[in-house]
């Protein structure tokens, strides 16, 4: 036996340097992929990627070169998240960086982002402040794009036409109340959403933050009733989605929510709350509708392999790919300054809509472009969209507790 | 004014589950265990774990949830923490050594998500127009009930009379021919069966994921800090102070500032009075 593995390792190092030259040829893309390994988000960021290079290797590759992954955990810290950029770009030499979710980290990877002069395709982080340097700073932080999601500024809007078009519009409602977290993005998109929907008619009867370990809401919620507000509208991200669903369920709260909820936009969080989310709307970027020809055979195919519903990240990440390989072809190098002036010129039709980069490099939302869809766990935690109308599956549910 | 009443009692009553134990172990064998936020999450595991994978009804997950967090607690007092007891920094160590694996150990085997512990009680009830879910209130009783049986088995019976023995004198008290490293052993148990139970009964309205042991064990220590080191009635007043002073400020200011109450509390008791309100003398 340890004679024939001694034969066999022989044979294939043997192998290995007939193959050698070969491989020499066609060195592989490599793709970076700097994530929160943890969460849903992150492992969907791989496996859309996954999917992807399966993909267009399946096809032949890139320019006659295969594309492969390389896999550097930034969890939810800016120190972990620069040193993930450094180990993706200096030790590994990475051709493009695909990834990214938490803003504050976004936001202190860049300096090393333009540093190492390699393209980075955002598909987590929604700050404005990320490709605002893009605008200011052209020649050094020209490597940074947003393929998704819709920044924060641009969800504003959308969730303002929500406010005057849903909430006063259809439910005759204009009354309002807005509580978010203590987060950067959440912080730059309180204020629009409060302008926005004052001018859309809305009467904001208060904003609040809370911080994001808080553990009781009972106060908040106490106060958001106090205000005569008719209508929540929440911006929560990282930490409260889940205490917020079971706190508004179990005091069966008078008030509907709805708004921002990133957790909630995960295809198994009404489950993981034990149902306590039916009645919430939460936006979403993309669910399993006829938004593309792309999006229900992505769906699908994520969920085959996986067994998971995708989350955000994993459309962002999966049209990335594909953007950032057809820039390449048509630039015929990998060479960033080539690639930058073809990915400018991207009008690809991804899986939330049709990806197009603005002059900050970043996706332009509406119309044909991605949408802010808002979506409500109705009963058995089924998932239907409510707004925008054009994309309407079904009708708003009240919940059950509170008198129509 | 009513609901700063209840909600008030609600928080008060979690972090008091959570304190006692953690005061009890410092009372009887001196040492600060970090690793009793990992009983907390432990217990809210538990309960998640046996319901959904193994779909016991819950009362019965409930109570194996503890009695599994008890042993565990037991194995490590006996294991991890009885070799190094003379050290202070050593227990410190190795305790929050425990807390990391014990956390680690969550992400690997049920992710980073959280997990959903079901309620024992889903309705909803309206006291003087204040609506509470039924759990929060079964939280706080079960709470009242679960520290006032702690107190009467320390009062009355005969392990208890050697438990408070063991944290007056230990040396005296193994000249009386009490096994000390037994008690010690009993206490571990049980102050994590309280933990396990906090974590159970606050599980279906808090958050259960890996690392929800972190804020109790600061709560836990900022309570003991202010009632005082070692002092079972010093960590029931101050964990209605704190539970009062956070659901004050979240109604009368703003939600965002209380997390900080329990560290200003904790930093001018520390200036003040370094024994806490019930401490004998200070604990450093």
């Amino acid at each position: 036996m340890k004679k024939f593995s001694v034969l066999y390792s022989a044979v294939c190092i043997a192998a290995g340097i007939a193959a050698a030259p070969a491989i020499a040829q066609a060195k592989p893309i490599l793709i970076g992929v700097p994530t929160s390994m943890q969460l849903q988000v992150g492992r969907d960021t791989q496996d859309a990627i996954k999917m992807a290079i399966d993909d267009i290797n399946g096809k032949g590759g890139v320019l006659g070169r295969k594309l492969e992954m390389v896999v550097a955990d930034e969890t939810e810290n800016p120190e972990t998240g620069i040193s993930a950029i450094k180990k993706l770009t200096a030790d590994e030499k990475v051709d493009v960086l695909i990834g990214g979710y938490t803003s504050g980290v976004t936001l202190a990877q860049l300096p090393h982002i333009s540093a190492a002069k390699t393209i980075y395709l955002g598909v987590g982080a929604a700050s404005p402040s990320i490709t605002a340097k893009v605008k200011q700073d052209y020649e050094n932080y020209k490597y940074i794009f947003r393929v998704g999601p819709i920044h924060a500024g641009n969800q504003a809007r959308q969730v303002t036409g929500f406010i005057s078009g849903f909430v006063k519009g259809e439910l005759g409602i204009s009354k309002i109340a807005i509580v978010g977290e203590s987060a950067k993005w959440v912080q730059d998109l309180v204020p629009l959403l409060k302008k926005g929907a004052t001018e859309a008619g809305a009467d904001v009867r208060m904003t609040e933050f809370f911080d994001t370990q808080t553990s009781d809401f009972s106060p908040l919620l106490a106060k958001v009733k106090d205000s005569g507000a008719q209508y929540l509208v929440v911006i929560l991200s990282h930490a409260s989605s889940d205490i917020f669903a079971k706190q508004w369920h179990d005091a069966r709260f008078p008030i509907p929510y709805g708004g921002i909820d990133v957790k909630s936009m995960d295809g198994d969080f009404c489950e993981r709350v034990g149902g306590k989310s039916i009645g919430e709307l939460a936006a979403n970027f993309a669910v399993r509708a006829p938004l593309t020809p792309k999006t229900i055979p992505f769906f699908d195919e994520f969920k085959k392999r996986t067994n998971r519903s995708p989350v955000y990240t994993a459309f962002g990440a999966n049209d990335a790919v594909y953007i950032y390989a057809q820039a390449v072809e048509r630039a015929k190098s990998t060479a960033p300054n080539a690639v930058i002036k073809e990915l400018e010129k991207t009008s690809y039709v991804g899986i939330p809509g049709t990806i197009e980069f603005d002059e900050m490099h970043d996706v332009k939302p509406g119309g044909k472009g991605p949408n802010f869809l808002f979506v409500q766990w109705q009963d058995k935690c089924k998932r239907e969209v409510i707004y925008p109308k054009a994309q309407r599956t079904a009708a708003f549910m009240t919940p059950a507790w509170i008198k129509k | 004014m009513l609901e700063i009443l209840i909600h008030g009692a609600v928080s008060s009553a979690i972090y008091a589950m959570l304190a006692v134990g953690f005061t009890l172990i410092f009372g009887v064998a001196r040492i600060l265990n970090l690793a009793h936020g990992s009983f907390y999450a432990l217990g809210a595991y538990g309960a998640y774990f046996f319901t959904s994978h193994l779909k016991l009804p819950l009362l019965p997950a409930a109570l194996l949830a503890m009695a599994v967090v008890a042993l565990f607690a037991i194995v490590v007092e006996k294991v991890l923490v009885r070799p190094m007891r003379r050290s202070q920094l050593a227990v410190l160590m190795i305790t929050l050594a425990v807390a990391l694996v014990v956390e680690q150990a969550l992400f690997l085997t049920f992710g980073s998500e959280y997990r959903n512990v079901p309620a024992f009680v889903d309705a909803k009830f309206s006291i003087g127009g204040v609506d509470v879910g039924g759990q929060r209130l079964l939280a706080l009783g079960a709470s009242i009930a679960l520290i006032a049986l702690l107190w009467i088995f320390i009062q009355r019976t005969r392990l208890g009379s050697a438990i408070l023995a063991v944290s007056q004198d230990p040396e005296a008290a193994d000249y009386m021919g009490i096994p000390s490293d037994r008690i010690f052993s009993i206490v571990m148990g049980l102050s994590a069966a309280l933990a396990a139970a906090a974590g159970v009964l606050a599980g279906p309205f808090l958050t259960v994921q890996p690392t929800m042991w972190l804020l109790p064990i600061v709560k836990a220590f900022a309570i003991v800090i202010v009632g005082g080191l070692g002092s079972i009635p010093g960590s029931i007043l101050a964990a209605l102070m704190l539970g009062y002073a956070e659901t004050i400020v979240g109604y009368l200011i703003s939600t965002s500032w209380t997390e900080i109450v329990s560290v200003l509390a904790t930093l001018l008791m520390l200036i003040f009075r370094p024994a806490g309100i019930f401490g004998k003398r200070a604990a450093f």
